[in-house]
């Protein structure tokens, strides 16, 4: 876990001495970020929602229809996506290379199935973005949502080609820390988009 | 690569252009040359909006002036601001935190030194990308904070681009005109403001991620955070706000974005969105924003006042709880900048309660700043008069704001040039004057030259006397009701001598700024490199290592034991550490 970036790692009398890299400060705030992000999002979201439904106007406009099977299944393939990137981050930290290449690449393929599941949606949705504030919402915030998860992929890939290379020991391997922290957090992030727009 | 294959051809071995004088600094990753290339960067854009603020007050002279054309004017006034706030006083900020908070707090670089140039050439596409929307005529022109649903448009009148007749021009203005559902801003405008801010916003928060862990994790062995100085405390609650607040404009502009060109329906009224939301999700950005232009001035000033009065600051704890308190409040005060849009009284009571608490913290501050004068052997240099004056204007900018905090007066002056007036006495009397005062100090480390004593002090009182008389006629003004972002105004309204002594002080400090321009190159270009470690007889640890610092900046990582470690190792004899406790 030491520092990958870190120059020089010194720390104040008195405090305890962390073995947390600069880089992992780095992604919890950078994290941070992202949360006000997608809080401010969903603020929107609910600001707009009860709005309308205050006008006496109803959420999702007649005639359309939201489908909530497919979200459902996709959700459990994105959640159950953390299993086999903790398992990755377990492996490493362990020193077990064979094992981080598996699950980082079980990983990507859930991920990339959930992806798939979005496209789906999307493409057979009887509505689009210009269909009332509700389209407008529903794939915004499903759009950012899925931008990231691709973000993730995409990160993810580059951590198992790496992988593949040999570039991570048991002390050398703060890409995966990071990708797992990252991947954690939009499976959060999805939990509670799903909560607000198909439960809710 | 390069030096090796050169040299086995047998031949004198070539510099890469890494080390050549511009590539050097084109690749720096070391946090005191991209300190300086965002200083030099934010002060050429501040001449840029400074140009842009003598064009808006040329204009305004005179009644029914015809200086600008009504489509010139609002670019100019818009870029005017957005020039100012995004590309000079943040990037500024982040050019001195670069340069001195690593220094201060005895480290040597930055927590992540790319990430860092990073953000420095974020900034600088991003205020690029703004600027040569000049180029194409197409300069933002809805203001600096960008309504909407002025700033809507939809793809059915959005002008191509490439088009250039004048039928398409003439079609979507006459489709704006009929009032076509959301079409008021057909132009590009509008995409570049959304482009540049955005970049401009992700340089930020990768800027204050860095300061943050900088701070949080690389001082020096015994530098608790309860003895750093003060400007790195500012540098750090600034960082939290960019952290937190910018994302809240990121949001704003990409919805707007997906109005214009994806079809969507959030801020138009008609389809069932709503323009306030962009008020909303603006301002819970813009409040802290103006937190973040002036929170680092007031380190800077905590950090001058006790060098120049030759005593510690007066009550440390509170100046810098103080700015933590001013930090957190700064999110829960956004919607006083909507009293006028109908909010619900309860609404109304709790931001006008919560604006007016922030006023604590804030005088607390002021109160330490004048304890720490107290009873000191003031030293009235350039920079100390710039950190004087900052105390004074700042308060007068201070107490005219809480005055619109109250619901009912601000129902009158919303809108009007008291606001103008308030804005640019917190910015340019407070945000400017102590970046000057801050200039005027940290200089002589930045370069190894000192800047000409006397020049600061002509530029100060041409800053004292321009900045009264451009911005203290804006209270009558707007007392008197002259709205803000007008094009021109009708004679005898009771507005025309104002205006033109408004404009009178403009130029005043148009001077002011050219005489800073010439002392900065009659010091950068004629005087010899030998300012000393520590020219003012300073007490924190950025003065303890040689003008400029070596690219190390400290050869050994010193070891800190009080909130003054220059003044221990100046003073053996009496210690700050024996008197903390």
């Amino acid at each position: 876990m030491s520092a990958v970036i870190s120059p020089i790692e010194t720390h104040a009398e008195g405090e305890q001495h962390t073995t947390r890299s600069f880089g992992w400060y780095g992604m919890v705030f950078f994290l941070a970020s992202e949360a006000i992000f997608f809080a401010n999002l969903i603020a929107s979201y609910l600001y707009l929602r009860i709005r309308i439904t205050g006008m006496g106007a109803s959420w999702i406009p007649s005639g359309v229809e939201l489908d909530k099977t497919l979200p459902f299944i996709n959700t459990f393939v994105l959640l159950s996506s953390s299993f086999p990137m903790h398992f990755a981050a377990r492996a490493i930290a362990k020193g077990d290379k064979r094992r981080l290449t598996i699950f980082l690449i079980m990983t990507v393929i859930l991920g990339s199935l959930f992806l798939s599941g979005q496209a789906w949606e999307y493409t057979h949705a009887n509505f689009n973005p210009s269909t009332g504030v509700f389209g407008s919402t529903f794939f915004t915030l499903t759009g950012f949502h899925g931008a990231h998860v691709t973000a993730g992929v995409i990160f993810l890939l580059i951590c198992f080609f790496r992988s593949l290379r040999g570039d991570f020991s048991k002390d050398r391997h703060f890409a995966v820390t990071a990708v797992e922290m990252y991947w954690h957090f939009v499976d959060v992030v999805w939990v509670l988009l799903f909560t607000v727009l198909y439960l809710l | 690569m390069a030096i090796g294959s050169v040299a086995t051809r047998g031949r004198v071995a070539r510099r890469s252009w890494k080390q050549s004088a511009v590539g050097s600094w084109i690749t720096t990753v070391d946090h005191k040359r991209i300190g300086i290339m965002y200083m030099y960067t934010a002060f050429v854009f501040f001449l840029f909006g400074g140009i842009e603020a003598l064009l808006v007050r040329t204009q305004l002279a005179t009644p029914n002036n015809k200086f600008l054309s009504p489509e010139a004017y609002d670019q100019v006034f818009t870029m005017h601001a957005t020039t100012m706030i995004f590309l000079f006083v943040m990037p500024m900020w982040t050019g001195f935190g670069n340069y001195l908070v690593p220094l201060m707090i005895g480290a040597r670089d930055m927590a992540f030194p790319r990430i860092n140039q990073l953000g420095y050439w974020l900034f600088a596409f991003g205020g690029l990308l703004l600027t040569v929307s000049f180029l194409f005529g197409a300069a933002p022109n809805a203001g600096w904070f960008s309504y909407a649903p002025l700033t809507e448009a939809t793809s059915a009148c959005l002008q191509n681009p490439l088009a250039t007749d004048q039928a398409a021009t003439l079609q979507a203005a006459t489709q704006a005109a009929q009032g076509l559902q959301g079409c008021f801003s057909p132009g590009l405008n509008m995409d570049f403001w959304i482009a540049g801010i955005n970049l401009l916003g992700i340089s930020s928060i990768t800027g204050g991620i860095n300061f943050i862990v900088t701070i949080l994790r690389m001082r020096a062995p015994g530098l608790t955070i309860n003895r750093m100085p003060l400007f790195s405390w500012m540098i750090m609650v600034m960082s939290f706000l960019l952290v937190f607040a910018m994302p809240s404009l990121t949001v704003a502009s990409f919805l707007l974005l997906f109005d214009r060109h994806l079809g969507t329906h959030f801020y138009q009224a008609g389809a069932g969105g709503d323009p306030l939301l962009w008020q909303h999700l603006f301002w819970s950005f813009g409040h802290p924003e103006v937190y973040i232009l002036i929170l680092p001035a007031f380190g800077m000033i905590s950090e001058i006042l006790p060098v120049f009065s030759g005593k510690p600051i007066f009550g440390y704890t509170f100046v810098a709880w103080s700015g933590v308190a001013i930090g957190f409040l700064s999110f829960t005060v956004w919607a006083h900048h909507m009293f006028a849009v109908g909010l619900p009284p309860i609404a109304q009571a709790f931001f006008a309660s919560s604006t007016t608490l922030i006023a604590i913290p804030t005088a607390v501050k002021i109160f330490n700043w004048v304890g720490t004068l107290y009873g000191g052997h003031i030293r009235f240099t350039a920079s100390m008069l710039f950190a004087l004056g900052f105390i004074v204007m700042f308060l007068i900018g201070g107490l005219n704001g809480v005055a619109v905090a109250v619901v009912p007066v601000d129902y009158q002056l919303t809108d009007t040039y008291f606001v103008v007036s308030h804005i640019h006495y917190v910015l340019f009397g407070g945000a400017v004057m102590g970046l000057f005062a801050g200039m005027f100090y940290w200089f002589p480390k930045f370069s190894g030259r000192m800047l000409d004593e006397t020049l600061g002090k002509i530029q100060f009182w041409l800053f004292i006397i321009g900045l009264n008389l451009a911005f203290f006629p804006m209270h009558i003004m707007g007392l008197l009701g002259m709205p803000r972002r007008q094009y021109t105004y009708a004679p005898n309204l009771g507005w025309d001598q104002l205006n033109l002594i408004s404009t009178i002080g403009a130029f005043i400090l148009g001077v002011g700024v050219i005489v800073f321009i010439v002392n900065g190159i009659k010091t950068l270009g004629f005087m010899r490199a030998d300012a000393p470690g520590d020219p003012w007889d300073a007490f924190t640890l950025e003065w303890a290592t040689t003008s400029p610092p070596p690219a190390e900046n400290f050869a050994t990582i010193p070891v800190e034991r009080s909130r003054r470690t220059l003044w221990d190792i100046k003073h053996p004899e009496d210690p700050e550490w024996r008197r903390e406790h």
